[in-house]
């Protein structure tokens, strides 16, 4: 049997439904609440039970040709896996260095991930838009952008 | 309704927000041109912004990206035959042969022509036909309403193309879900939180949006490699003439008018959207023509082009007729309208004409303004923003991203939104290589917490019995109709998988739009 992206689906989709409704069992009733007619866990339990038997449905009725198998090749996931923790850097960076420092950093490292090397372009795209994003936001919005804790440890504030 | 009409007409002229729909044209029009970036990713990447303004400004912004976005693919479709969205496919079929034709100007004029029709004809109706529709839907109880989400949500499930019928529903399911995450409004009680007090407000609107459309859109170029992909040549001076002769304009009036108002009734229908009605509007117009004229389909005809470009805008405008009187959405783009208007306070659906009739009205006459403006501001600078496409990719992908993520940030100030975004990204793009649709999870998601409220109030008034599904006619015809449109397609889907031949099938998420 050929293995395609309906059957990988409706696994996953059937562990979700699964632990879904495992954690449905944990939701805390309040007391008398088993008798109501409706209460916190009456939805996650329809839920679950819905997801399992949508899952079913579809590893049973699933594309078994190998056309609908999951083709990897020719993805870039090195990359996207790249742009993707420079991300999550950017989330923690923000606490630490504030939001300019950030977000030149950010761009930067955005622009040379995807093959930009001129240090003029990548200094002269993220630096201007950099200082104007922060400019608008703090200056001209009035809204409040921590300075990175960092900053605060070494000078103070 | 003419004092509706006023409110509407005072609030749609205030300078603020004639400025937003000049602005949301233009920012629309932009976004729409980049190939993979569509009208929900354009409406998200807005929604940061409209949470500055007032309700009636906010939604008049997003109605304006909502038609540039269509107008902006539409150019893409004609000049370098990428459409930046799944509403704009057909639109190549004809307008990109005629760009080679160096007839671009005409296609682009003809479009900008066909989609100002298209979208007028479709606000005149919708200002009749909200309106009617909403005082019948005032009538709506707690069942009524639990029935329409439910018709809603297999609406969606059940257009979602062939083949996909199934992961759809799958992806609503998944939707509601994710919507219990947080506490639950009736106990207080905390579900799926795991003890982090950052899931304890649940997962955001805003971040869902953002991370499943804005950011996985984004990184899926990346993914395939699409940014190394050169920068579109595009010989501006070559774009020949905007104007169109008489014979031109007989040739192509019947077929716009025809398909803006079939445009349009498509669209009303929750889940169709604009892509299936420029696909229909496109077949039914060919099929229309004499023999001698369907030859020139697909190289170059006037009307191949006309069709689908009016019934796409009369689309977009249909959608909101659901969105508006019933708080239903039409497509995908309408979904992150009504989570935008949930997150204002303001409860999309047969109350909101009567509570607040300045955005009732307001979005209803901006469309109309949207139009002009795409038609009197867009058209002529088309040659000026076009070269916006020839920002190199490496570039404009990281600013995309940020914008993505600080949109998000800036409303929350919470650094753990980026991390749930980052987690959300990957998930959403496992599941679109596996050929997940998005937009029903999303919609899901928005409808999950009043459909449960509704459901709620329902069961409690009868007691626990599911009797309130049909003791009233309302609510069984709504069931009746919601129940046969999740079980036709499902059939067929099932019959031709076990039965039939196994083949493979068009399966596509191209329809989320």
């Amino acid at each position: 049997m050929t293995f395609t992206k309906d059957h990988i689906g409706g696994l996953v989709f059937l562990c979700l439904s699964a632990a879904y409704g495992y954690y449905a069992g944990q939701i805390p009733l309040l007391p008398g609440d088993e008798y109501a007619p409706f209460h916190a866990r009456s939805l996650p339990n329809a839920l679950a039970f819905m997801g399992g038997a949508l899952s079913i449905a579809l590893l049973v009725s699933g594309r078994r040709d190998r056309a609908h198998r999951l083709q990897l090749g020719g993805y870039d996931f090195f990359l996207v896996g790249a742009l993707l923790a420079l991300v999550a850097l950017f989330g923690i960076a923000l606490t630490w260095l504030g939001f300019l420092v950030s977000t030149v950093l950010f761009l930067i490292g955005g622009y040379w991930l995807l093959g930009e090397r001129r240090i003029r372009v990548l200094l002269l795209a993220s630096v201007p838009f950099g200082v104007g994003i922060w400019f608008v936001l703090s200056q001209l919005l009035d809204i409040y952008l921590a300075p990175g804790r960092l900053f605060s440890y070494l000078f103070g504030g | 309704m003419l004092d509706g009409i006023m409110t509407g007409l005072t609030t749609a002229v205030m300078p603020f927000n004639v400025m937003m729909v000049v602005v949301g044209c233009f920012a629309g029009t932009f976004i729409g041109m980049l190939p993979g970036l569509g009208p929900i990713s354009a409406v998200a990447l807005m929604i940061p912004i409209t949470y500055g303004l007032d309700p009636a400004s906010g939604i008049i912004l997003m109605a304006g990206v909502y038609y540039g976005a269509v107008f902006g693919g539409s150019t893409s479709s004609i000049l370098i035959n990428a459409p930046g969205c799944a509403s704009t496919v057909a639109s190549a079929f004809d307008g990109y042969p005629l760009a080679q034709q160096k007839q671009a100007g005409k296609a682009l004029a003809l479009a900008a022509y066909s989609s100002f029709t298209g979208g007028t004809i479709g606000a005149l109706i919708l200002l009749f036909a909200a309106p009617a529709l909403a005082s019948v839907s005032l009538s709506f109880q707690s069942g009524d309403y639990f029935a329409l989400m439910v018709l809603g949500l297999t609406a969606v499930a059940a257009f979602s193309g062939r083949g996909q019928v199934l992961k759809a529903l799958i992806m609503t399911v998944f939707g509601l879900m994710i919507a219990t995450v947080g506490t639950d409004i009736t106990s207080g009680a905390p579900r799926y939180t795991f003890g982090s007090i950052d899931l304890i407000d649940g997962i955001s609107f805003l971040l869902l949006a953002m991370a499943t459309f804005a950011l996985t859109e984004v990184v899926m170029t990346v993914l395939k490699g699409q940014h190394r992909e050169p920068e579109p040549e595009m010989d501006m001076k070559s774009l020949g003439s905007m104007k169109l002769s008489r014979e031109e304009v007989k040739e192509v009036a019947p077929t716009i008018a025809r398909s803006s108002v079939f445009g349009f009734i498509v669209g009303v229908l929750p889940g169709a959207g604009a892509t299936i009605a420029s696909f229909l509007a496109y077949g039914f117009e060919r099929n229309l023509a004499s023999a001698k004229e369907r030859l020139k389909f697909g190289k170059g005809a006037l009307r191949g082009l006309a069709a689908p470009e009016s019934a796409n805008n009369a689309a977009s405008t249909g959608s909101f007729v659901p969105l508006l009187t019933l708080g239903i959405p039409g497509s995908g783009t309408t979904a992150i309208m009504l989570g935008a208007l949930i997150a204002y306070g303001i409860q999309p659906g047969p109350r909101l004409f009567v509570d607040n009739p300045d955005v009732f009205w307001s979005v209803i006459i901006s469309m109309y303004f949207g139009n002009l403006v795409l038609l009197i501001l867009n058209l002529p600078l088309i040659p000026y923003i076009s070269r916006l496409l020839v920002i190199p990719r490496p570039i404009l992908i990281p600013l995309i991203l940020f914008f993505s993520i600080t949109g998000v940030y800036l409303v929350s100030f919470n650094t753990f939104d980026i991390q749930m975004m980052v987690f959300i990204t990957v998930a959403a793009i496992f599941l679109k290589l596996l050929e997940f649709p998005m937009a029903p999870m999303l919609l899901g998601f928005i409808l999950g917490g009043i459909m449960e409220k509704n459901l709620s109030r329902a069961l409690t008034l009868s007691d626990g019995s599911l009797a309130f599904l049909w003791e009233r006619p309302l609510t069984l015809t709504i069931m009746v109709l919601a129940i046969t449109m999740l079980l036709l397609p499902l059939f067929g889907q099932l019959r031709r998988r076990l039965f039939a031949g196994r083949g493979p099938e068009v399966a596509s998420s191209e329809g989320e739009g």
